[in-house]
């Protein structure tokens, strides 16, 4: 393997981190390449690409909220700037350490600021309801008006009894042709005396009702958070139902508790049994 | 460099099990010289042949196999074929195909289905070692079915201690569940407004565990019967630990992370029953 493959591989495993192990996974490819040098300038793409797919936080210096670092976060074509519409201000992000730095104040667009308003602070409320530590981010599409993204990261991490878990969730809405898109994305990590993962991805669509328009930001908004509600409320009862389903019928499908005679085999008698199996089938001059 | 298996070993524990075959194959290319110390420390999902001479099928693994060959345990053949691949002697083989036939009937009982196969090999301090297998997949009859399946990995180390035996076993089982499903449209099913919804799911990974029996051996015959009711007994043990971990403590990740019931509501609650329990006991 060249350089270029090194950092091939070792960019697909950092992309494979289960929720807060990044550093984890760092250190062991570290060990394993043992060539920090061309590591340091190569992973950076694959640092960035999963700080921005999993909606990695940062907590916005001078405020105590934080906001999500994604690409609907980004400021402009930069890689390590991104706007928190919630303070009014962008932010340098160092994608190491994953701390933010040099706030600047930032001028919202005027014509969806009140609409973006109206649905980050349904979506806070919404947030404290159902994520015990939620962080949420609402951003309006820059040059697209009409067109905004709710975001929703959870993190629960817990080395010291080997589990974390991820709850991701994004919604883009769009007030031109008045459909929102839902995606919900959960992974977690189960790792004392093995490696066990849940990974379960939900997609939906919804047409929206006449009601919900720009024009009435408030109680749009409480509308849209609403569904949103319904949706995620429908997907983890579904997931409910999958988790009852895999252990009540696949589980057994593939090995049963006991056997169906509901005792542990007799080995004494196993030799035996075999033995006068093969018997009968030769005299029947069977298989 | 001796942490540097530990350091794969690790990073294998942390990355999704679906993918283990690639990442093995990367981490095989990326450091060439750890292949072996790699490949026979990591349990992979098990791989189903055919023997050329009986037509049965048998499950290879890296305990079966010498260079690019794998050895069949119904007619100890290797394919592609070896002429000097290494083989049990002819009285552990003659165990190694008693041991076939028993787990065999045990994969019937329990797995009503799958494949099994059982391998031995001799140890240089007259001692031997084996590894039972035991594989079953489920294949959904469309493609929103439920799939998933389940590989037993068991290797146990012997020692004869006169008429007691020392078994030493170290066991493996893999289990992937994936369910899709797909839900609503505007048929009033239940969705809320119509929400089209697609969801898929998938449950997977594996869990080790070990232990050390003495079992008292009459005969030589007696290694079936004692290494049976070892995997037998140690298969219960990692399937209670299975349903425990993968239907119990995930799901209950799941619901830690977000909550079906309204948590203000929760929290005004708790506030008032405070509240009310102030009011009682004030005098």
């Amino acid at each position: 393997m060249n350089e270029q493959e090194h950092i091939a591989a070792v960019s697909s495993f950092l992309l494979q981190s289960p929720p807060g192990q990044i550093n984890d996974v760092l250190n062991d490819v570290r060990n394993i390449v043992a060539d920090d040098e061309s590591l340091q300038q190569g992973i950076m793409p694959a640092l960035l690409a999963y700080n921005l797919a999993q909606f990695i936080v940062a907590d916005i210096p001078g405020t105590s909220h934080t906001a999500i670092v994604s690409e609907a976060a980004k400021a402009g074509e930069e890689d390590d700037r991104f706007v928190d519409p919630r303070s009014k201000t962008s932010y340098k992000f160092d994608h190491i350490a994953l701390e933010a730095s040099d706030p600047q104040p930032i001028e919202l667009d005027a014509e969806s600021e009140p609409f973006r308003a109206a649905l980050e602070s349904a979506t806070l409320q919404y947030l404290s309801a159902h994520y015990h530590e939620g962080n949420a981010s609402v951003f309006a599409t820059p040059n697209t008006p009409r067109r905004f993204t709710i975001q929703i990261v959870a993190n629960k991490y817990n080395p010291a009894n080997f589990w974390s878990g991820r709850w991701r969730s994004q919604y883009d809405i769009d007030l031109v042709e008045n459909t929102v898109t839902g995606l919900i994305l959960v992974n977690v990590h189960y790792y004392e005396n093995g490696n066990v993962q849940l990974e379960t991805k939900h997609n939906g669509t919804l047409a929206l009702p006449p009601t919900i328009s720009v024009d009435a930001p408030s109680p749009s908004a409480t509308k849209l958070l609403a569904l949103i509600k319904e949706f995620e409320g429908t997907c983890q009862v579904s997931l409910s139902d999958t988790y009852h389903e895999m252990g009540e019928k696949s589980f057994k499908a593939l090995r049963r508790a006991l056997p169906l005679t509901r005792q542990k085999l007799d080995w004494e008698k196993v030799l035996g049994y075999k033995l006068g199996q093969e018997l009968a089938g030769a005299k029947v001059g069977g298989s | 460099m001796a942490d540097l298996l530990d350091s794969m070993l690790d990073l294998l524990r942390r990355l999704p099990p679906t993918q283990i075959e690639e990442n093995v194959s990367l981490l095989v290319n990326l450091v060439p010289t750890y292949a072996d110390d790699l490949l026979g420390s990591i349990d992979q999902p098990l791989k189903a042949r055919v023997d050329t001479a009986t037509g049965r099928e048998y499950l290879a693994c890296d305990y079966n196999r010498d260079g690019e060959s794998y050895r069949s345990p119904w007619s100890n053949e290797y394919d592609p074929p070896l002429d000097d691949g290494t083989a049990p002697s002819p009285k552990l083989r003659k165990l190694e195909i008693t041991m076939n036939e028993a787990f065999d009937l045990y994969r019937d009982m329990y797995y009503e289905g799958g494949l099994s196969s059982v391998y031995l090999w001799d140890l240089d301090d007259g001692g031997f070692a084996g590894v039972v297998l035991l594989k079953k997949t489920v294949t959904p009859a469309s493609v929103a079915g439920p799939k998933g399946s389940w590989d037993s990995i068991h290797v146990f180390e012997v020692a004869e201690r006169g008429r007691q035996a020392h078994y030493k076993l170290t066991s493996t089982v893999m289990l992937q569940l994936v369910r899709r499903k797909e839900v609503g449209g505007d048929n009033g099913s239940g969705v809320a407004e119509g929400w089209k919804h697609d969801g898929e799911t998938n449950l997977s990974g594996s869990m080790t565990r070990q232990m050390e029996m003495d079992y008292p051996l009459q005969e030589f015959t007696a290694h079936v019967p004692n290494a049976g009711r070892m995997v037998e007994d140690m298969e219960i043990k990692i399937r209670n630990l299975l349903q425990e971990v993968y239907f119990g403590k995930t799901r209950d990740i799941v619901f830690d992370l977000r909550s079906t019931e309204d948590l203000e509501h929760a929290r005004r609650q708790r506030e008032l029953q405070k509240e009310l329990a102030g009011f009682i006991r004030r005098p």
